[in-house]
């Protein structure tokens, strides 16, 4: 066991650096660079300065130095500065010589996004596996019928249409909630309490909306694992033990129906961290996929890379704990007599 | 800058791109709004009509578009940080209200007999947000900063061409060039003074002044939460006296239909507008048109069809006037800005001292362009509707960037009419980088719908003298012509701002002879201000509605009662 751990974290390495040579090559294969955005094209700054810019960056160099320079920093856990914002590092706060902390982007992004995705996805949850054993449960009758309707409406509906509307119903009309951002503008005044039913506000509807419209997709995975479960001999045989309905239905076909549920929750951990940039936009909040979507349209590097990174970082741990926990229950596959996934 | 800038305090816009789902948001929404009828009535309304004496206190929200990423505007390069840096830094000269320069720190200056050296005479009695003195040291502190090789500030050029700069005392500030340089004045009314006792032996790009900067005007930074708000507060030892309003918050709201819901619900005071938002939506609303001020102001900036003057057919100035008179301006800007535009027939903002007023705007006339067109020895002699001349077709590509839905539809627009009278193009539309790296810079277009930011002063070397087509250089229409150099060059050596009219009166005549490019249109600035915001100069003065605003003031009774409990 131990042998087979060690051996798939060194393996983790190369794939780090295959994924971020691959990220760095496609992200310069993009025309432009930082000196070429649209802010730039000022009758004001001369071209000198963009190339002296350039130089700074080491954008002059070849790619493979470029990336030599960019992994090296790496080394040493080193994201290193946004080009675009110049003053800010990208992952890690800094502290300069008079104590003043400057915090970094992705830092200050991530615990936002990271509160929002993992709401609604408990959200999402919470609604989609009732209403998937009741539709399964219900098959072909009218509550299957009107969840499925249901379901697809919300799939249908753009999601930004659906938020301005809201935001112009509940936002406007009956102003109950926040329009948009993410605190108060007297937040810092606000006790504790006070401030955790602030950041509730602020993040009802961009939490909501989401994972209304992100319903269907979950709900109708749980049906049709219902569905198959419930149609087999084991749950034939729990009925005919005389077990009641509901012992039934939760106790044994829920558990296995989900299964699969779980996995597909191992797969969407990663995503976690990348934020809707629709959503974010609208709503006016800080998270991850403004910054991304910012950083790609100004061609900021050093910030695209930092989230690409973390991505890819995040996404082999999941992966790694997910064989881990493969090879735990299965021997075969940590003494390596089937080939491996 | 090549969006339309709005002029005035709210001028903040970034370069950055919209995401056409963003732009199909504000479309649907704008037509269920239009659709939804009135809301509510408003009690307050009797009382906001009234005009109360100016009384210091009070708060004003607004929302601009993207979040600063510095507060050193002149290091960050982008117009959000410059934005809010101007209320936070003085400069040395300043524009009045009719766009002259005045002394700002300086209480006065002096142009020598050779032209070639300046002298600052500072105000008494300068001092920062902490009580430090401020003085000429400052100054030239900043200049160095500034020209230093390890500040990379995309506005160096200007500065660099300071051979020697001192200051010989505290209040006076001195500075040497090798030869005359009139538009120096404006790069002394543009440099944000910073603090030399904060940033001496800092490192520039990560000092933390950028996040927590000390000030000497109007106001001081309270708080920022990035991405979210900036909060501003008075500063009671402004050079310049305080200001009435006690707090400025900047609301970063990136969507324009966030902003505009967040205006109706009366959480902002103030925003910029898009056109069909001041000519559609607010009319439709009655209860919330009663209480805002709006306001239209001509930019700085103007659009046009650029040609590529180094490729046939567009070296004849023939087919250039051709194609000038076959496009309808006043259609492009009634359709396009709903009317909100004026057409131009100089680069210069139209009422200003450098605008020439004896030129008008190349008419509509498709029958001279179809003469124009023929003397040029293109004729339809295969009967497709498009002219040729030796059996080659006169047909081009226009470029312009994706995401900016009016530059598209105004190329749509052109396409129609130039196909009238026998011309065939071609629309591409291409991401902002892509346009400008593959396109641009190596010169490899046909025509192009872009725009022109322009700052105050008049001098656009950079942009027409033909020693400015190298690529990444701004002429890159490839413009050259000798007059126009030798006029460009003596406008940089001529301070008297009477005789620097009359050059670029004669400047603007030679380019609308030569028509290089089509000046398509010129944007108004739009922008609904809260009536609790009173004192706003009206009419509108030409340096802009947000020109004083430090005399704004929010009446008491007119106050929002939940920040005021702050």
């Amino acid at each position: 066991m131990l042998n087979y751990l060690i051996r798939r974290v060194l393996w983790l390495i190369p794939m780090l650096i295959g994924i971020s040579l691959i990220s760095f090559f496609i992200m310069h294969l993009a025309p432009g660079d930082i000196t070429s955005s649209e802010a730039a094209f000022d009758p004001k700054s001369s071209e000198e300065s963009r190339q002296k810019l350039r130089e700074l960056y080491h954008l002059d160099k070849p790619i493979i130095v470029q990336y030599g320079l960019w992994l090296e920093r790496m080394v040493h856990l080193d994201f290193g500065h946004s080009f675009a914002s110049h003053q800010k590092p990208v992952f890690w706060a800094e502290t300069d010589k008079e104590g003043n902390t400057t915090p970094g982007m992705i830092q200050e992004a991530l615990p936002i996004t990271l509160l929002m995705n993992i709401v609604g996805l408990l959200l999402t949850l919470t609604l989609a596996v009732p209403l998937g054993v009741i539709a399964a449960k219900k098959y072909g009758q009218w509550p299957d019928r009107s969840i499925t309707l249901f379901n697809f409406i919300g799939f249908s509906i753009p999601g930004f249409w659906l938020s301005l509307l809201l935001m112009y119903w509940l936002g406007v009309i009956h102003p109950w909630f926040p329009i948009s951002g993410l605190h108060s503008l007297n937040y810092a005044q606000l006790d504790a309490w006070q401030k955790c039913q602030d950041l509730f506000m602020h993040l009802f509807l961009p939490v909501v909306i989401p994972a209304i419209t992100g319903l269907a997709g979950v709900t109708m995975f749980v049906k049709n694992g219902m569905l198959d479960v419930l149609s087999q001999d084991f749950v034939t045989t729990a009925r005919a033990k005389g077990l009641s309905d509901r012992t039934v239905t939760y106790r044994h076909a829920l558990r296995n129906a989900l299964l699969p549920l779980i996995t597909l929750i191992g797969l969407s951990l990663p995503g976690l961290i990348g934020g809707s940039v629709i959503a974010e936009t609208i709503f006016a909040i800080p998270g991850m996929g403004k910054l991304f979507y910012e950083a790609v349209m100004m061609r900021d590097f050093p910030v695209v890379m930092g989230i690409l990174t973390i991505g890819s970082a995040l996404t082999l741990m999941g992966n790694l704990l997910a064989d881990l926990a493969y090879a735990w229950a299965d021997p075969r596959l940590r003494r390596g007599v089937m080939p491996q996934r | 800058m090549t969006n339309q800038p709005l002029s005035g305090m709210h001028n903040i816009r970034t370069k950055r791109h919209v995401s056409t789902g963003q732009r199909f948001a504000v479309g649907v929404l704008s037509s269920c709004l239009i659709a939804c009828g009135s809301d509510q009535p408003d009690k307050n309304i009797p009382a906001l009509n009234q005009t109360y004496p100016a009384q210091p206190g009070g708060t004003m929200i607004s929302a601009m578009p993207s979040d600063p990423s510095s507060m050193i505007g002149m290091v960050a390069g982008e117009s959000a940080s410059l934005a809010i840096g101007a209320y936070l830094f003085n400069s040395v000269l300043k524009y009045d209200q009719n766009l002259d320069l005045t002394g700002e720190l300086a209480e006065s200056w002096q142009v020598a007999d050779d032209k070639k050296t300046i002298t600052f005479r500072l105000k008494p009695g300068l001092q920062w947000a902490d009580g430090k003195p401020l003085t000429s040291a400052d100054i030239l502190f900043t200049w160095q900063l500034i020209t230093d090789e390890n500040t990379h500030s995309p506005y160096a050029s200007d500065y660099q061409l300071v051979t020697k700069a001192e200051a010989p005392d505290a209040r006076t500030f001195i500075v040497h060039y090798s030869q005359p340089f009139a538009p120096a004045l404006e790069s002394w009314a543009s440099l944000q003074v910073l603090p030399k006792h904060k940033l001496a032996g800092q490192d520039i790009r990560t000092t933390s002044f950028a996040q927590k900067p000390l000030s000497s005007h109007y106001y001081q930074l309270k708080e920022w939460r990035h991405g979210e708000y900036i909060k501003l507060e008075k500063n009671p030892k402004s050079v310049l006296g305080p200001a009435n309003i006690d707090h400025l918050i900047e609301r970063i709201i990136p969507d324009p239909a966030a902003q505009f819901l967040e205006l109706m619900a009366d959480n902002i005071d103030s925003m910029n507008m898009d056109p069909i938002t001041y000519a559609r939506i607010i009319p439709s609303r009655p209860a919330l048109q009663a209480r805002l001020n709006q306001y239209k102001e001509l930019g700085n900036s103007y659009t046009y069809l650029g040609f590529n003057l180094k490729r046939k057919p567009f070296d004849d100035v023939r087919i250039r006037k051709a194609i000038n008179y076959a496009i309808d301006k006043q259609e492009i800007i009634d359709g396009v800005y709903l009317g909100l535009g004026i057409t131009i027939a100089s680069p210069y903002k139209p009422g200003t001292r450098w605008s020439n007023p004896q030129l008008t705007p190349y008419p509509f006339d498709p029958t001279k362009a179809k003469q124009l067109l023929a003397e040029a020895g293109y004729q339809d002699s295969d009967g497709d509707g498009i002219v040729e001349r030796n059996g080659k077709k006169l047909s081009f590509e226009v470029l312009t960037n994706l995401g900016n839905k009016q530059r598209e539809k105004t190329a749509v627009i052109i396409q129609r009419r130039l196909k009238e009278v026998g011309i065939e193009t071609h629309i591409r539309t291409l991401e902002w980088a892509s346009l400008l790296t593959n396109f641009i810079k190596p010169g490899d277009f046909d025509a192009v719908v872009m725009g022109w930011g322009l700052g105050l002063d008049p001098d656009q070397y950079t942009i027409w003298h033909s020693s400015q087509q190298k690529p990444g250089q701004f002429n890159f229409i490839g413009y050259n012509n000798p007059a126009v150099d030798k006029l460009l060059e003596q406008g940089r050596l001529e301070f008297d701002p009477e005789k620097r009219m009359q050059i670029y009166h004669d400047f603007a005549k030679v380019l609308y002879d030569d028509s290089p490019l089509v000046y398509l249109s010129a944007g108004y600035g739009l922008t609904a201000i809260h009536k609790r915001i009173q004192g706003i100069m009206n009419p509108v003065p030409p340096a802009g509605v947000g020109y004083d605003s430090q005399k704004w003031y929010v009446p008491e009774p007119l106050r929002r009662t939940q920040i005021q409990a702050e």
